[in-house]
């Protein structure tokens, strides 16, 4: 349990503060799709002898690929190729769980991870991402601040751009992979996408976005292991019931305000 | 203040040997302002691109006395993003303060007397965008006065302004010009062109590059602008009536 509350925090120090960055640029789809597309590298892991942090990076870097490649040219946009490779990548992994390495039980852990059963090398891969987050949040927040806000101005800034996107994209990679083991390839989103998204509805200014996606994350994922550690039930869905219930009043506050 | 700008044969465009500009040639000295005028799609901001070594030219020479400052048009940045208007004057330091640095005090007053000297002082803390397009537009231009360049490209920046923020902004301009500064203005509206010093006529290629009273003849116009415009002979000078509803390509 100390184990588990422990990774819960170091994952909402690193899911908060790139979630928020992930949110503002608009990649959150993006984001769940690279969690879901780990699924046949995490299916194929244990087979094939991988540790499975490689196996669903290398999955999540296959797709980041394709995906690339697939929009190249303009024919397919951008969001309607990302579902059409997270339907894949999904379906492949439930074929090769099922057929070919009859993965059995296991394919719940794989998709809704298991907070509770980590072990110390998912606490340190946590503790990685956090450090990660927090220096790209120190040293790239300009750069990704002037990029997202004005594209065509940035350059001219003296901010280089392309590199910090890609130092994003990988520190996503990084995140979604240390969220993995907690809260499954379907649900990385509920520690990396909701809690900077519901931050979005309460403040307005950067700071204050960035300190309460960590806040919300922290707060979440604690209630959510006490919850399922007390009432016996799984804790990614849990912190993800919360993370939907949190958004639903922080959405409601908001448009009290508003209309008042 | 001298500032600068010589560009020389100059053709640009976007890979697979597009191009998108051929054959551009003018120069500017310390406190001229050029307007640089063209349809959509005439390479105007290609041009700009170039200048700020986002582009490389295919051809010919660019010469620019230091990094320009670059001044966008307001709707293409991100109006809900968490940055206040000094937070976007805070922008114009970005270029002298290395990633491991915090932005210096001294540019942090800096960007408050920016924001005072574009008339919004008292709007530091509101969110950039929260304004209206005009204000917006002086918030940008307060990010340019930050990062105190020679050479400031402004793309279209009375575009969609209201009359107060206009008669700001062409103070503002009027008083850079007296600093030395070289002012670029893109525009399609020929009478914005008329108010500047030069005007550079660009249709894919230079048109015409001159002092405005002798470049922008009925001749140049219907050069730059093609089928694009009408004409009407008011006596001393072509008044220029333009159509706004085709030709969006960027």
């Amino acid at each position: 349990m100390q184990r588990a509350l422990l990774a819960t925090l170091l994952l909402a120090v690193a899911g908060g503060l790139l979630g928020t960055w992930i949110v503002l640029r608009r990649l959150a789809f993006f984001a769940h799709a690279v969690g879901t597309a780990t699924f046949p590298g995490l299916v194929v892991a244990g087979p094939w002898g991988i540790a499975p942090p490689l196996a669903a990076l290398g999955a999540g870097l296959g797709f980041a690929g394709l995906l690339a490649r697939m929009t190249r040219r303009g024919a397919t946009s951008a969001d309607a190729a990302t579902g059409l490779l997270l339907t894949a990548a999904l379906a492949l992994g439930a074929i090769l769980a099922s057929d070919v390495y009859r993965s059995g039980a296991g394919v719940d852990r794989l998709l809704f991870g298991t907070l509770l059963g980590l072990g110390d090398g998912d606490v340190a891969l946590a503790g990685g991402a956090a450090v990660a987050a927090l220096a790209g949040t120190a040293a790239l927040g300009r750069t990704w601040l002037a990029t997202g806000f004005d594209p065509a101005g940035a350059a001219a800034l003296g901010v280089r751009a392309t590199r910090g996107d890609w130092l994003l994209l990988a520190l996503l990679a990084v995140t979604v992979v240390a969220v993995l083991p907690a809260v499954g390839a379907l649900l990385v989103s509920t520690l990396l996408v909701v809690p900077a998204a519901t931050a979005r509805l309460l403040t307005g200014s950067l700071g204050g976005l960035l300190s309460a996606a960590v806040g919300l994350a922290a707060l979440e994922g604690v209630a959510g292991l006490l919850l399922a550690y007390h009432l016996d039930l799984p804790p990614g869905p849990a912190i993800a019931v919360l993370g939907g219930g949190g958004f639903a009043l922080a959405a409601l506050a908001s448009w009290l305000r508003r209309t008042r | 203040m001298t500032a600068a700008i010589e560009v020389t044969d100059l053709s640009a465009g976007y890979g697979y040997g597009a191009v998108a500009l051929s054959d551009v040639s003018f120069s500017a000295t310390a406190g001229q302002a050029v307007a640089v005028l063209g349809p959509n799609g005439g390479g105007k901001t290609t041009l700009f691109r170039a200048l700020l070594g986002e582009l490389t030219a295919t051809t010919g020479s660019i010469h620019v006395d230091g990094r320009p400052a670059y001044v966008p048009q307001t709707e293409r940045s991100r109006l809900d993003f968490p940055v206040g208007a000094l937070g976007v004057a805070l922008m114009g330091a970005y270029p002298r303060t290395p990633w491991y640095r915090r932005i210096a005090g001294r540019d942090r007053a800096l960007a408050r007397a920016a924001l005072e000297r574009v008339g919004l002082g008292d709007r530091a803390g509101t969110r950039f965008g929260a304004l209206s397009g005009g204000q917006r537009q002086r918030v940008l231009i307060a990010r340019a006065l930050v990062q105190d360049a020679g050479v400031l490209l402004l793309d279209e920046p009375f575009a969609g302004v209201d009359r107060t923020s206009e008669e700001a902004i062409m103070r503002i301009l009027d008083e850079l010009r007296a600093e030395g500064r070289v002012l670029l203005i893109a525009t399609h509206d020929v009478e914005q062109a008329r108010r500047w010093d030069r005007v550079l006529c660009l249709a894919g290629g230079q048109v015409a590059y001159g002092a405005p009273a002798e470049t922008l003849t009925n001749a140049v116009l219907e050069g730059t602008y093609g089928e694009e415009i009408v004409m009407l002979d008011c006596g001393h000078r072509a008044v220029a009536i333009q159509h706004h509803s085709h030709s969006h390509a960027h």
